[in-house]
Formats: structure tokens, C-alpha cells, sequence
């Protein structure tokens, strides 16, 4: 389980986020919603310690991570998994090569454990026979999956999304959808997705808090959105999303 | 009205004060912190022999084409100079001073700035920029170890001999301009470079080489680490990068010849 307690973040005098309280509970699938901009995936970096606030607490099953030291973080983010918007694969390194990297470097495994992971990833993934290309080869959509195979590579408990269908063609998105439901359904892992896109939320979070000016002013089951009164929250159902 | 102009002049320098204060307070941890990775070389030594190849031997072209060209330079005018005086037969000398303890270390320090300090604040700025520094952390692996150290640890390696060959060629060229444009035996140049030698020209020379190694990859490494803003942002951090290393090798070139003169004199 996540947990933010009244995280306050600023840069400089501008207030990214503002007492920003929410929960995100195991095998759950949790939507963070906003126009862009306004420090959706900053709460991603948040949760893996990345970054720290300004006032606040973030809590990882259960312990304070805030005060804790950069050495001290790696266990605990090796609970989550996270993909990054561009990807972040390295692109001097093949496929099999970036699922495998962060093996070799925290697990003393032998070759043979760290060869069967990744190819069950990239199984996983729909990428059989591409292990030896670089990710410059591959369509927007397979980066993706690969990212996420990279993700899973420590077995994580929840795995956190930044914008995970953003410059993804409808079928690329549709499937980037499905394989993050089927990580919950199959896997029994939860997932965090930061997303502007409405009908991504709808198709597979079940819950959705929604960001908007530094503050969150809707946290709670997606279809209960809808009975949401905030005027923005209604400008975002009437479709005008990509216009704010 | 005035009073309030000077307020606000005040005001914003205050902020580049303190923005600056902040920035090498970042900086200082940065490098303390590249230093105290250095006992986990052996876990990166693979990185090590990478940036070894690309800072070391890759370098050895334009290493050669600054100290010939600087050899070269300065036989041809000081021997003029020389001549005037009819002290041709202390070319050697005169020319040795200049390439091994100080135009010759400062012109590879610049060059190598430009090319391996350029190369790093780009590399290190776009993996900034595409979260793959980010990446590196958020899966338990510490970006100033791997990508950092084996970058300083190659630098202070491979400058040493860089040096030396830097130091060899110039000489050398120098011997040759002083042979067929001076028409100076080469016995003449030679003899009045040997027995002057010090210990302390080539402790001037040698004590660059790490000085300026460190200079050169921990600036351009921090500053591709504070890249932001896109394609431009690597653009500017690599710009910033070039200009703080070369200006502080410049700074460092000047104190490590002092310093050690002052104390081997």
C-alpha cells in the first residue's frame, strides 16, 4: 500500500502540490487524473522517493520513506516497478539486455536465473525475437512493453505508470490498457497510472483521484466520478479535457 | 521610485548570490559523493575500460595535433626571439619550459575539456532528460556509480600518459623545427634540455594531469546531471559544462605551476 499524508511540494515560490493526501491500496488500479502540467507524475516520483516534499509524509506499506536515505530506498523500490513516459530504456543495450541490467546489477543470480526471467518477460511482453534488437528498431508500442516487462523484472508488488498510452496510436493504447488490466487480474498486482486521458480511466482504474491546481478535489471509485459537482470535473466529463 | 529600482537590484542579486551558493554546495556533494564511490570500481570496471578507450585513446589524435602544433609554435618563435640575442643554443630549454610545464598541459586540458567534457555533459544530459537517470535510481542502482566513476577513475588514469605523449610529441616536434628551420643541431636543442631538467618541471607537468581530470569530468558530469527543459536544456547544461572546466582549468593551470614552484624552487 501507498500512502501520501498531506504532501506539499513547491519549486522555488510555485506550488506544485498543495497538502496532497490519497491512498492507493494493493492489487488495486488507481488513476491519477489532470491536464497536464500540473505535477501528476511528480506524485510517481514521489511515491519511489525520487524526489522528496517540501511538508508531508509517504508511506510504503506501511513506513515513512521521507526522511529515509537514497542507499536506504532501493529495497523499498524494488517493491514498485515504474514506467516512465519516453520509456527510459537505455539504448546502447538490446532488449534482453535492458530487462536484464538491473538484474545483474542488485541480485546475485546465476546467469541461467537471469536468462530464464527475462525471457519471461519478454514472453510476457509479446516480444519473442526481438531480444537482440536495440530499442531504437521497435514501434512506440513495443518500447512500452518493454519498459513494462522491465518493470516486472523484480517481481513487484505494484507497478507505477507515467502517461502510459501518450503518443501511442488507438491499437498501441489499447493494448498498453489491457496488459496493465491483465497485471492486476493475473498477476495480482496493483497499478498506479498518472494519465490526462479520460477514457484510459474509464476502461480499466478502479479508482481515480483527480489533480487540478496543486490540489486533489475528487478521490474515490471511478464510476462515482460522475456525481462529482466540481465545475472542472464536469468540464473533464463533457470531453473538454485536452483543451485546459 | 529610485529607492525602489535599487531594491529590486539588490533583490534579484541576492537571488544569483544565493542561486550560485546553492549550486556549488550541490556541486561539492556531487563530487564527494563521485569520490566515495571509487572503492566500487572493481563492480564497474567494464564502464572503467569503456570510458578509459574513449577519454584515453580516443584522445590520442587531438592530444598529438595540440602538442605538435604548440612544439612547433614555440620553437619557431622563440628561436627568433632567440636569435636576436644570439642565444640560439638555449631553444631546448626555453621551449621544454613551455611544453611540459605549462602551454602543453594547458592546451591538451583545454582540448580534452572540449572533446571529453562535451561528451559527457551531452551523454549524461539527454539520459537526464529521457528519465533514464531516473530510471537508473528507481530500480536500485546509483547513477553516480555507474555512470560518474567510471568516468572520473578513466580520466585520472589515462591523463597521466596523455600527458607523457603530449609532453613526448611536442618536444619532439620542437627538436625537428629547431633542426630544419633553425638549422640548430640536434645534439645542441637536446643538451641544453637535459641537464636543466627538474624534478619539479615534470611534478608541474604530471600533477595536471588528475588535477585537470578532475576538473574536467566532474563538471561536465554535474552539469549534465542538472540538465532540464528538453533537447535545449542539453544544449545549455553541455554548454555550461565546457565553459565553468575549461575556465577552471585555465584557474588550476596557473595555481599548480605557482604552487609547486613556489615550493620546489
Amino acid at each position: 500500500m501507498i500512502e501520501l499524508r498531506n504532501v506539499t511540494l513547491k519549486y522555488g515560490e510555485k506550488v506544485i502540490l498543495d497538502k496532497v493526501s490519497l491512498t492507493v491500496q494493493d492489487n488495486t488500479i488507481k488513476a491519477i487524473l489532470g491536464p497536464s502540467g500540473v505535477g501528476k507524475s511528480t506524485i510517481i516520483k514521489l511515491m519511489l522517493g525520487l524526489i522528496k516534499p517540501n511538508s508531508g509524509q509517504v508511506f510504503v506499506d506501511g513506513v515513512d520513506i521521507t526522511p529515509m536515505k537514497e542507499a536506504d530506498l532501493y529495497p523499498i523500490r524494488r517493491k514498485m516497478g515504474i514506467v516512465f513516459q519516453g520509456n527510459a530504456l537505455f539504448d546502447s543495450m538490446t532488449i534482453a539486455q535492458n530487462m536484464s541490467f538491473f538484474l545483474r546489477e542488485n541480485l546475485r543470480l546465476p546467469d541461467e536465473e537471469i536468462s530464464r526471467r527475462v525471457m519471461e518477460q519478454i514472453r510476457f511482453a509479446g516480444l519473442e525475437g526481438y531480444e537482440d534488437q536495440l530499442p531504437e528498431s521497435l514501434s512506440g508500442g513495443m518500447k512500452k512493453r518493454v519498459a513494462i516487462g522491465r518493470a516486472l523484472i523484480f517481481n513487484p508488488k505494484m507497478i507505477l505508470f507515467d502517461e502510459p498510452t501518450a503518443g501511442l496510436d488507438p491499437v498501441s493504447s489499447r493494448k498498453i490498457l489491457n496488459l496493465i488490466a491483465s497485471l492486476k487480474k493475473n498477476n495480482d498486482l496493483g497499478a498506479v497510472f498518472v494519465t490526462h486521458i479520460i477514457d484510459d480511466v474509464f476502461a480499466i482504474a478502479d479508482e481515480v483521484a483527480v489533480l487540478y491546481q496543486s490540489k486533489i478535489i475528487f478521490d474515490g471509485p471511478t464510476e462515482q466520478l460522475h456525481e462529482s459537482e466540481h465545475p472542472f470535473i464536469r468540464s473533464i466529463l463533457s470531453d473538454k479535457i485536452l483543451e485546459l | 521610485m529610485p529607492l525602489t529600482l535599487i531594491g529590486n537590484y539588490v533583490d534579484s542579486k541576492t537571488l544569483q548570490l544565493k542561486e550560485l551558493l546553492l549550486t556549488m554546495q550541490e556541486f561539492f556533494y556531487f563530487a564527494l559523493r563521485a569520490f566515495s564511490t571509487l572503492p566500487k570500481a572493481k563492480r564497474y570496471w567494464r564502464d572503467v575500460l569503456d570510458q578509459a578507450l574513449i577519454c584515453g585513446v580516443e584522445s590520442i589524435p587531438i592530444v598529438l595535433v595540440s602538442s605538435i602544433s604548440i612544439g612547433a609554435l614555440m620553437s619557431m618563435e622563440v628561436g627568433n626571439l632567440l636569435e636576436e640575442f644570439g642565444a640560439k643554443t638555449m631553444l631546448g630549454r626555453s621551449t621544454s619550459n613551455a611544453v611540459l610545464r605549462e602551454l602543453g598541459p594547458l592546451l591538451m586540458g583545454l582540448m580534452l575539456s572540449a572533446r571529453y567534457g562535451s561528451r559527457n555533459g551531452a551523454e549524461l544530459g539527454a539520459m537526464q532528460i529521457s528519465e533514464q537517470i531516473d530510471a537508473l535510481r528507481a530500480f536500485g542502482t546509483d547513477p553516480i556509480a555507474k555512470l560518474v566513476m567510471p568516468r572520473l577513475l578513466a580520466a585520472l588514469i589515462m591523463f597521466v600518459p596523455l600527458i607523457a605523449l603530449s609532453d613526448f610529441a611536442g618536444l619532439q616536434t620542437g627538436a625537428l623545427v629547431a633542426e630544419y628551420y633553425h638549422k640548430i643541431d640536434p645534439g645542441i636543442f637536446w643538451n641544453s634540455i637535459y641537464p636543466r631538467l627538474a624534478p619539479k618541471d615534470f611534478v608541474v607537468s604530471f600533477l595536471k594531469a588528475p588535477v585537470f581530470a578532475i576538473i574536467i569530468t566532474l563538471v561536465s558530469s554535474f552539469n549534465g546531471f542538472s540538465a532540464r527543459g528538453g533537447t535545449a536544456g542539453v544544449g545549455r547544461s553541455t554548454i555550461k559544462g565546457i565553459v565553468a572546466s575549461s575556465g577552471l582549468v585555465l584557474v588550476a593551470n596557473f595555481y599548480v605551476s605557482k604552487i609547486v614552484l613556489d615550493i620546489m624552487h
